[in-house]
């Protein structure tokens, strides 16, 4: 009788720790999902600005995006979305690697990474690689970006 | 009867905008907050207090130098709390904006460092700051940073 209860305690445990694993890898499966959704939206945010698709920027940027540039211009929405729109301002190349997603949530995700440009913004060769911190939200069930910080990697 | 429904009624329209107030913080008290979340983070680096930062960044807090330089939480802290670490006398934060999105807030502010380094070499410069605010647990966290240095007025 003690063994029979000894061992359904047993068989319960492992029950509740397989559960608890379960739990545990399918949340994290969850994450990796989610932190593979914002690398994508990094491509196509960088996509859309070599493009020149404001129509994609107005979808991807949430209304109080803001954005400082190498140099320290602050930007807001529109003001990024007229100078994407600006035929003086070339972008030959830009695109993200390194991808390093930092933090996620279910509404937040923050994410590091290395951003290669070539191109000339009004007579400014902005030749050269940049670490970038970008911030993206969920607003009604899909992820909007929020914002970008951008910094030059000096040699 | 009716009177007690009359009152009851009268109190359920009394309460419930205070109950709706309460579970919607007021976004400009909650900007409010940030604003001093900022000054109180700049001050916690300028004297080196270490406990502070502990609790305050995030575990996931990154910080990019304007040269491009990136420090993780850990790295950050061990050159705040190493014997080379710097000598900062004037590190003040202007011009906040506060971009509030539920649990995440993006600051931008002008940020003005006067110190040296642990050699003696000049860090003394003006700065737009790009920081990153998220809300875990109900507190505020420091979780990143972009500095970028702004060229000298002539």
């Amino acid at each position: 009788m003690k063994f029979a209860y000894g061992s359904a305690a047993y068989v319960l445990v492992i029950i509740a720790t397989a559960a608890l694993a379960l739990g545990q890898s399918s949340k994290k499966t969850a994450e990796n999902d989610e932190a593979g959704t914002i690398a994508v939206m990094d491509h196509i945010w960088l996509n859309a600005a070599h493009n020149r698709d404001p129509g994609t920027m107005e979808w991807l940027f949430a209304k109080d995006f803001v954005e400082i540039h190498p140099g320290g211009e602050i930007v807001d929405k529109k003001e990024q979305i007229d100078q994407i729109r600006d035929p003086s301002r070339q972008i030959k190349e830009i695109h993200p690697d390194d991808i390093d997603v930092r933090y996620i949530s279910s509404d937040v995700a923050m994410l590091l990474d290395t951003t290669t440009i070539r191109g000339l913004s009004g007579g400014v060769d902005y030749n050269g690689t940049y670490k970038v911190i970008r911030v993206f939200v969920k607003e009604q069930g899909r992820w909007k970006a929020a914002g970008a910080g951008i910094a030059p990697i000096k040699p | 009867m009716k009177g007690f429904q009359l009152t009851a009624l009268a109190a359920i329209l009394m309460f419930a905008p205070l109950a709706f107030a309460q579970t919607q913080p007021n976004s400009s008290a909650e900007e409010e907050t940030l604003k001093k979340f900022d000054h109180n983070w700049l001050d916690a680096e300028k004297r080196l207090d270490i406990a502070y930062c502990e609790k305050n960044f995030a575990d996931s807090y990154v910080l990019v130098f304007p040269n491009g330089q990136v420090y993780t939480k850990k790295q950050w802290l061990d050159i705040l709390r190493g014997p080379d670490h710097p000598v900062i006398t004037f590190l003040d934060p202007e011009d906040i904006k506060v971009h509030l999105h539920g649990n995440v807030a993006i600051l931008t502010d002008h940020t003005t460092l006067k110190g040296h380094d642990s050699k003696g070499n000049s860090m003394d410069g003006e700065f737009n700051v790009f920081r990153v605010v998220i809300k875990k647990d109900g507190n505020w966290q420091a979780a990143g940073v972009v500095m970028n240095a702004l060229a000298a007025k002539k």
